[in-house]
């Protein structure tokens, strides 16, 4: 009896334990301002001092010359800088370059440094530093998914990639402040690409130095420091008061990554800035609130379409991609579906993108139409079954793909199957060329129409993933690369956007835009189309 | 005792080597890779061939499997791909505290709530609250988290607006009386994910304690001390509880040997950045470095606990000889 005893207490001791373990180390992690508490105290402490609070997400990475999603780019584009940026106007102008000289063929700039750029430590940026750094983005043991695409102008750019250099044959250190580089063809475009982080500059010295976590404490060039990141909990920022361009006058800004609607956080004052959700829509729009007054709208260089593999049937033919584009009518969706948070698509380049036109050019809601252009096809009377693919983690569509099916069934008597996958199986059978018609979208990285119409329809490009060939299009895409007029470029690329629209191997659905409110205490706030730099235009006033 | 732990524990390795190659070859059999996901809408087929020879991702399967044990035998877990910059054990440690402070405060309540019930079950045997306790606690338990999950949240967080959505918020939160006195109490972000993780495990516990509780009452000893004159409380406090806790010594070692798993829909429903969330995404985005890992940690951690039980069993219960192959 004794030893039972002994179990019971056995028993009710393990219990006690684990609630003594358990609220002990909570108690301990809450004293020393552990995970949760100390987060919200730091960001509630700092309100009064001029700080901007923002909601945010842990990079993937903070590393310029590997990100290559718009999540990571917010920091790094503040953190770091590179010889050129973009300004709030979307002009592509000098950043770490104080100027830069085109030389007569187009094909070599010159870059002068400002004089006193600096890393954060107070380190000179030299011309050496822009070399390694863009040789670093480029070698083969980085493995950057995006240097081919940012860096591949530059001449010598291939043998770096491919690890047979180390050395890019087309940059040149001239002297300190002097840099040259060198690209294959008059390219308009390529300055707008060295605004990209994969061309920003790194202090090579402390890469080298902690290959593995220099990330965590980052030397850079950019106006903003990275002064704390907490996996899962925030990222402080804070002005770097040695920024060539000037002191930027907002102290710091914290981004914080604890749960709850944003929306909730924007009214409790725990956040300056807020993206709206479908479900709080109707609420900021309606003008007796007073939230009205601080809600925005801005486009995003941002598109949705549905994407026909031009090369398997039946959308070899292009009577049956018009015949679907004509059956859809996005502007219902767009209202019914998704309560006018997006905008439907008026062609492939959005607002903002040079060589834009306000007019619609995507083919119009015609049923009549629809069934004409199907009674053409070769597949009229006979067509293969039709599988729409698209990711999603559901049994069913996505809702506006839903009502997609139902008018290609209702107007045009043509059965689609709907299969939803998870990204990762969606990428490797799009690659492989083994879906029919799918679901996607294209965020475009530099106001330039190259970004998305040379790189998803020449028919040579690695991006090409509808196999979508037009020889007049690919001539006149060759034409626009090296066009220097800049009025002539962008007839060229209004005439091929025309072009692939008519012969569509993308049914255009909507642009997308950012739906957001902006405390009244914040000044020079502006919502880009884009990632680009925008902490050092903003201030608050409390 | 020293030589069945020994011979145990050298089952580890072997069993630790089944488990990597069968989740290394599970993770690898779905489509597409890390690398593709990584590089997002920039998928150009010749960078990334190139970025998967440098990371190790080309050549026969077998080939990669060596490679990999090759690190992980040296303690190198790999890189995250969807984190770059931390090592998998850097992003595993944190977000495992945060699932097992959940989990061993659920089993504290599924076994606070589950022994009672249990053994009011079997006192009131043969009247209506027997049947009535066993078959709600039946009913649910039989309900799926993932069906009862939405509604809860809709109904207790959307509608009544009673708790948060969802979300992970620590452990405690700060009551203020004023602005002097502070009282800290559960943090509003538990109450769901607990009474989801908690409710459907009470007819386990309750169940296996009213059984034993039954059996044990019409042992030799319990009509001995009936008939010694003992009064009921004290057959049933002395003779009757601590013998029916018995069996309990090894649910409950099981349920500790879950604590570094997280619960997968739980966690991801609720938006808890704990390891079950985490292993979801991982497997989503084939981040096979770090599905290996977490398979293994919690492998580890079974085998370690499943030992660590019958040790404790046979410690407390004398019929029990461990090693001998001999169980009475």
């Amino acid at each position: 009896m004794r030893r039972q005893n002994r179990l019971l207490a056995i028993l009710l001791g393990v219990l006690a334990a684990l609630v003594l373990i358990v609220g002990g180390l909570s108690a301990v992690l809450l004293l020393n301002g552990g995970p949760s508490g100390g987060g919200q105290q730091a960001g509630g402490g700092t309100s009064s001092s001029g700080a901007l609070q923002l909601s945010g997400g842990d990079p993937i990475t903070m590393d310029p010359h590997l990100a290559g999603d718009s999540g990571s780019a917010e920091y790094i584009v503040e953190v770091f800088s590179g010889l050129m940026t973009i300004d709030p106007k979307l002009n592509v102008v000098p950043d770490l370059a104080e100027s830069y000289k085109v030389s007569e063929d187009g094909k070599t700039y010159t870059f002068t440094l400002r004089d006193n750029a600096t890393f954060h430590n107070g380190r000179k940026v030299e011309a050496k530093d822009v070399k390694c750094s863009i040789e670093r983005a480029a070698s083969k043991k980085l493995g950057s998914s995006t240097a081919s695409a940012y860096l591949n102008d530059i001449l010598g750019a291939t043998e770096v990639f491919r690890g047979t250099s180390e050395q890019m044959s087309g940059i040149d250190v001239v002297d300190r402040r002097t840099i040259k580089i060198s690209i294959d063809a008059a390219k308009p475009y390529f300055l707008a690409k060295l605004s990209f982080p994969t061309a920003f500059v790194v202090d090579c010295d402390q890469v080298q130095a902690n290959p593995k976590n220099w990330t965590r404490q980052p030397n850079g060039t950019g106006p903003y420091k990275l002064k704390e990141w907490r996996l899962g909990e925030r990222i402080v920022l804070e002005a770097n008061d040695k920024f060539y361009a000037g002191v930027p006058k907002l102290a710091q800004t914290v981004y914080s990554f604890s749960g709850g609607s944003a929306f909730t956080r924007f009214q409790n004052k725990e956040l300056d800035v807020a993206s709206i959700s479908v479900n709080d829509i109707d609420a900021v729009r309606d003008r007796n609130n007073p939230l009205n007054k601080m809600y925005h709208v801005d486009g995003e260089f941002s598109i949705s379409y549905i994407a026909f593999n031009t090369t398997v049937p039946p959308f070899d033919d292009v009577n049956v991609r018009r015949a679907l584009g004509f059956a859809i009518d996005r502007a219902k969706i767009t209202d019914v579906t998704f309560n006018r948070m997006l905008v439907p698509a008026t062609g492939i380049l959005p607002p903002e993108m040079p060589a834009f036109t306000p007019a619609d050019k995507a083919l119009p809601f015609n049923p009549a139409e629809a069934k004409k252009a199907l009674a053409a096809s070769k597949y009229a009377g006979k067509m293969p079954p039709i599988e729409f693919t698209e990711i999603g983690g559901g049994a069913e569509g996505r809702t506006d793909t839903q009502a997609f099916i139902e008018q290609w069934k209702q107007v045009l008597g043509i059965d689609v199957r709907i299969r939803q996958t998870d990204a990762a199986t969606f990428y490797a059978d799009t690659d492989a060329g083994k879906l029919q018609m799918f679901n996607a979208g294209w965020i475009m990285d530099y106001p330039d129409p190259e970004n998305v119409l040379d790189l998803k329809f020449y028919s040579k490009s690695q991006l090409n993933d509808i196999r979508y060939s037009n020889p007049k299009v690919d001539l006149a895409l060759e034409q626009a690369r090296v066009e220097r007029d800049p009025a002539k470029r962008i007839r060229l690329y209004q005439e091929v956007e025309a072009q692939v629209l008519s012969d569509a191997p993308w049914l255009p659905l909507y642009f997308a835009q950012s739906h957001t409110v902006v405390s009244a205490a914040v000044k020079g706030w502006f919502n880009p189309p884009m990632v680009i730099p925008r902490l050092r235009f903003v201030t608050v006033e409390r | 005792m020293t030589g069945y732990v020994v011979r145990r524990l050298m089952w580890m390795p072997v069993v630790l080597f089944i488990v990597s190659f069968l989740t290394f070859a599970i993770a690898r059999f779905g489509p597409g890779d890390p690398v593709a996901v990584a590089a997002g809408q920039i998928r150009d087929q010749e960078v990334l061939q190139r970025i998967r020879e440098e990371r190790g991702l080309d050549g026969p399967m077998v080939q990669q499997y060596l490679r990999w044990v090759n690190r992980a035998v040296r303690g190198d877990f790999g890189e995250s791909f969807i984190q770059r910059g931390y090592s998998v054990r850097e992003l595993l440690v944190p977000k495992m505290w945060i699932s097992a402070q959940l989990n061993i405060l659920s089993i504290v309540i599924v076994f606070a709530v589950g022994i009672p019930l249990g053994l009011m079950s079997a006192w009131f045997q043969g009247r209506w609250l027997d049947p009535f306790i066993i078959s709600a606690l039946l009913f649910l338990s039989s309900i799926p988290v993932l069906v009862v999950l939405p509604p809860l949240q809709w109904l207790l967080a959307i509608q009544f607006n009673l708790l948060p959505v969802g979300g992970w918020d620590g452990l405690f939160a700060i009551w203020w009386i004023g602005d002097v006195v502070a009282i800290p109490i559960p943090d509003p972000h538990l109450y769901l994910p607990l009474l989801v993780l908690t409710v459907p495990g009470f007819a386990g516990v309750a169940r296996l304690v009213r059984v034993t509780a039954l059996q044990v009452s019409t042992e030799d000893y319990v009509r001995t001390a009936r008939s010694k004159g003992l009064p009921e409380s004290a057959v049933a406090l002395r003779h009757v509880l601590p013998n029916s806790l018995l069996p309990l010594v090894t649910v409950v070692g099981l349920s500790l040997a879950d604590i570094l798993s997280g619960a997968y829909f739980v966690e991801t429903l609720l938006g808890i950045p704990g390891i079950g969330s985490f292993t979801f995404e991982s497997v989503r985005s084939r981040d096979y470095d770090v599905i290996l890992a977490t398979t293994l940690i919690v492998g580890m951690f079974f085998i370690v606990m499943n030992l660590i039980t019958d040790l404790a069993y046979a410690r407390i219960d004398p019929r029990i000889r461990l090693g001998t192959g001999a169980r009475t």
